[in-house]
């Protein structure tokens, strides 16, 4: 029987579907009964989501412009 | 990426491959974004981030002739930017991995969750909008995760590289990447569920 510990240790392998089927039916029993894990695993799940929505850039157009440049000089240079 | 835009790109590279500078160019439009993007993310340099676009455009442009083509288009000078932006990191000497600070959950003796979440913000994830406060949290829990964890962190959940790929690119092994990963996610996981907490 997992506890909270052994299934949050374990969510990646379960959520990429690559635990076996003995670890599985433990941490689906432990889930069964464990509310607080539940949530555990929504916002685990979430995070990355977020991060990304987070983390997003945006290139400025002088940066564009610069890299238009110095692609065009270069590939000029190589003929 | 779409499959249109992936068969359009296929037709710029093969054009490019023919000698087309115009749709060389096109296809630079079409990826620099995310190029910038992931050197940005990585470095945290605006000025490293746009030499590492520029770098990596050059070196895909120097290498069109050997790309058959196998992975798209922009899996590769992805694949490329990520090796540059690791290059840069590796010659700053950042990739240092420490451990002791990462955050996580904590459990009682008996493995039990010490604190249960207080509210359950995974449908948050789902909004258009991000909340301007909650973004600079998330940005500085990355930024504040020891950078071994951080890159495989971006690489894997951010930029969308595989287990494989990554491992090859950082040095260890799939199982030391996953592990990593886990670390950095219940690190961010933790930052968020706080932010949650005091809002």
């Amino acid at each position: 029987m997992f506890n909270c510990k052994d299934s949050i240790e374990s969510l990646l392998p379960f959520l990429e579907g690559e635990m076996s089927p003995e670890d599985e039916e433990h941490l689906r029993a432990h889930l069964n009964g464990c509310p607080p894990c539940v949530e555990f695993v929504r916002t685990y799940r979430a995070t990355s989501g977020l991060c990304r929505k987070a983390l997003v850039k945006s290139m400025p157009p002088e940066v564009a412009g610069r890299l238009r440049s110095f692609l065009r000089g270069k590939i000029d240079e190589s003929k | 990426m779409t499959d249109t835009t992936v068969d359009d790109d296929r037709l710029l590279l093969t054009r490019a491959q023919g000698g087309d500078i115009s749709a060389f160019e096109a296809l630079v439009a079409r990826h620099e974004e995310k190029v910038y993007g992931l050197a940005l993310r990585m470095t945290r340099s605006e000025a490293d981030a746009a030499e590492i676009t520029q770098d990596t455009f050059l070196s895909a442009y120097q290498h069109l002739g050997e790309f058959r083509g196998e992975a798209a288009f922009g899996s590769w000078v992805h694949r490329i930017a990520a090796n540059n932006a690791l290059m840069r990191l590796r010659r700053q000497r950042v990739l240092d991995v420490v451990t002791e600070d990462l955050a996580g959950p904590e459990f009682t003796d008996r493995g039990s969750l010490a604190e249960s979440p207080e509210t359950d913000w995974s449908r948050r994830a789902d909004d258009k909008m991000l909340d301007e406060e909650l973004g600079r949290a998330i940005q500085e829990a990355t930024d504040a995760l020891p950078e071994g964890y951080r890159e495989v962190f971006l690489l894997k959940d951010v930029e969308g590289l595989s287990y494989e790929e990554i491992s090859e690119m950082v040095g260890i092994s799939v199982p030391a990447v996953k592990s990593r990963l886990h670390r950095a996610r219940l690190a961010l996981r933790e930052a968020i569920d706080a932010f949650y907490k005091e809002v």
